[in-house]
């Protein structure tokens, strides 16, 4: 079903609780922002032909849109992260030993960790801010606050993917098997 | 140290960081925040400013096609909408000498106008057609060079990815660059099948004659395509017309696509949970190195870095077209070391302020769509070119037997052809230019 699916499975050596929190990064990441996407994509196409043919539109769609697909962007990073779908440039390390590899990684890995903390930390703030001086979204009125939890949530996730794989660089969990082709970059 | 010269020292320990294989968006994201910091003497500033600006920037109207059209792609991929087309186009040209070949450029074409990747593009019809290339025993360059610059086509023809991100850094309309991306992306089409067949007229065993098939085949198979043509007419067309605005277009585009799945049977939960899977996988890599671009872009502004660019383009008193090419050697290098869309997203905020310094002796907005083109196409070129040819390396994944060397080489005449059609439109901008002025925009 996906990468990280599967591969919880495989992990012979792998705690069992690490298996369960690749799976529910999994689940996040489709069941719950995936699906978000199909409801924004059926709720916009619903819109636009309702504008169209009866020059009706739902009012205030594209806040809808806006609000939906940032929420379910957000909940893809961890995915991104279990999965190492992050693009790199390698053609320059090829000649890179096992130790000087896993090393370089480290520090990518690391970045990953302080940035998911310094997001999680700063925006938790944000919503704070927003939750205190009360924005709304200006035609339907949603409180801007209510996209943060889902966020603060999947940052949260991401820092634990992020150690997930730093482990996994640093062999102390089974690595899951490559995608069979490259991660897709356009 | 002057404000321009730690900017520039950023973009050294950017390119250490990415050389170094950092994923492109964390070595954004780090040289961006520690740029700011810098530059603005303590993080005070960037950590006020990161309470909202990653929702703002995901929250951006314009981004939202993204998802949708990736997702769109994948759904297509997923349905069979590739066997379809080459199926008809196979069926139209597979009795010429070298059409199987054509047809499966054909073929990636009409791929390439619902689905705006070239990777998924080259995955996708490599698996269709690469068997029936095999059955007529094409030579393995040939057919594995053609589907690889096949592939490009998921891009060049809109709706296409790297050309939403380009318009959001420009601030250019994507509904009008999506018509100056058309023509060109047909040019591209046809002079690839031109390609093959010079090909084969010089060397006449790579690629041998197909079968001809019946009247009713033929009928047959180019109504299976009928759906492909729809939806295309409703989105891009959509688009075109003025009727619709991308990101409600690209909805509309993923409705069809799942209608027509679940019509033909053809998709199933575990089709649409994949779809979904690689959807996230994907948007999840853009966002994030949008966001590190944005980042980036602060800094790199604050530095003055790009409005340095410029002045030093104007004053070097090179000829406009001379900086042009620079330019396009720059990406054309860059092209074969990164994907494309992080190098547009990483150079456009310097390249495109040197262009839009210069005088090509044509309005802003017009010199917008077309250096966004070029950039585009050649950008691609990294595709098909070593050391990291990714389309290659697909198409060579799927045939396992055929030498990566002879790979490139089948795929070195269509590079030549690309660097045909890009002269052809730094010289004639027109090319680009035509179907935005005649549609109004």
């Amino acid at each position: 079903m996906s990468e990280a699916l599967a591969s919880a499975g495989r992990g012979h050596a792998e705690p069992r609780a690490v298996g369960f929190v690749r799976r529910f990064i999994w689940l996040w990441a489709v069941g719950f922002g995936g699906m978000l996407l199909l409801a924004i994509v059926f709720m916009t196409a619903w819109s636009a032909t309702s504008g169209f043919l009866f020059d009706r539109p739902i009012a205030g769609d594209f806040e809808l849109v806006q609000f939906g697909i940032a929420i379910a962007a957000f909940s893809f990073l961890p995915l991104c992260q279990l999965a190492r779908a992050n693009v790199i440039v390698d053609s320059f390390t090829l000649w890179a030993g096992p130790r000087l590899r896993m090393a370089m990684e480290l520090l990518g890995a690391l970045v990953a960790i302080a940035f998911s903390i310094i997001l999680l930390w700063r925006m938790s703030i944000g919503m704070h801010d927003y939750y205190v001086h009360e924005e709304y979204t200006a035609i339907i009125g949603i409180p801007l606050w209510w996209a943060f939890p889902p966020m603060l949530f999947s940052l949260f996730l991401l820092l634990i993917a992020a150690l997930i794989s730093t482990a996994e660089t640093l062999g102390l969990l089974p690595r899951p098997e490559p995608a069979e082709t490259p991660p897709d970059q356009e | 140290m002057e404000a321009l010269q730690i900017g520039l020292l950023g973009l050294g320990v950017l390119v250490f960081l990415i050389v170094i294989r950092m994923p492109i968006a964390y070595a954004m994201l780090a040289v961006g925040f520690g740029g700011i910091t810098i530059l603005s003497d303590g993080p005070t500033i960037i950590l006020y400013q990161l309470k909202d600006l990653a929702f703002g920037k995901f929250a951006n109207y314009d981004l939202s096609v993204l998802p949708m059209f990736l997702l769109m792609g994948y759904i297509a991929g997923e349905v069979g909408l590739s066997r379809d087309l080459f199926r008809a186009a196979n069926a139209w040209v597979g009795w010429m000498r070298g059409g199987v070949a054509m047809a499966a450029i054909a073929a990636c074409a009409g791929f390439g106008a619902v689905c705006g990747s070239s990777l998924a593009t080259a995955s996708t019809m490599g698996q269709i057609a690469l068997p029936e290339l095999r059955r007529y025993k094409y030579s393995p360059a040939l057919a594995t060079g053609a589907l690889a610059a096949g592939g490009t086509l998921g891009i060049l023809i809109p709706p296409s990815i790297v050309l939403v991100v380009y318009a959001i850094i420009v601030e250019a309309n994507i509904a009008t660059l999506f018509m100056a991306a058309f023509i060109p992306g047909v040019l591209a089409m046809l002079l690839f099948m031109l390609t093959i067949g010079i090909y084969v007229m010089v060397k006449p065993d790579s690629g041998p004659k197909g079968e001809r098939v019946s009247r009713l085949e033929l009928r047959e198979a180019t109504f299976a395509v009928l759906p492909v043509v729809v939806i295309f007419l409703l989105v891009i067309g959509g688009i075109y017309a003025g009727l619709f605005n991308p990101t409600p277009a690209a909805a509309i585009g993923v409705f069809l696509v799942i209608v027509y799945g679940l019509a033909r049977r053809r998709l199933a939960w575990r089709g649409l949970l994949n779809s979904l899977t690689e959807t996230a996988k994907t948007t999840g890599m853009i966002y994030l190195i949008l966001l590190g671009a944005e980042l980036l872009n602060i800094f790199m502004s604050r530095g003055g870095v790009p409005q340095a660019a410029a002045a030093a383009a104007v004053a070097s008193g090179l000829d406009p077209y001379a900086i042009l090419i620079l330019l396009i050697i720059a990406l054309i290098v860059l092209g074969c070391l990164m994907d494309s869309l992080s190098i547009i997203l990483l150079v456009m905020p310097f390249f495109w302020p040197v262009v839009s310094a210069l005088d090509f002796g044509m309005p802003e907005d017009a010199v917008k769509l077309w250096f966004g083109i070029i950039a585009l196409i050649v950008v691609e070129l990294g595709l098909i070119t070593p050391p990291v040819g990714l389309n290659v390396f697909i198409i060579n994944a799927l045939a396992k037997d055929v030498p990566m060397m002879e790979t490139f080489k089948g795929a070195m005449p269509f590079f030549l052809t690309e660097i045909v059609r890009t002269t052809l439109i730094v010289v004639f901008p027109s090319i680009v230019l035509f179907l935005p002025r005649l549609l109004g925009a």
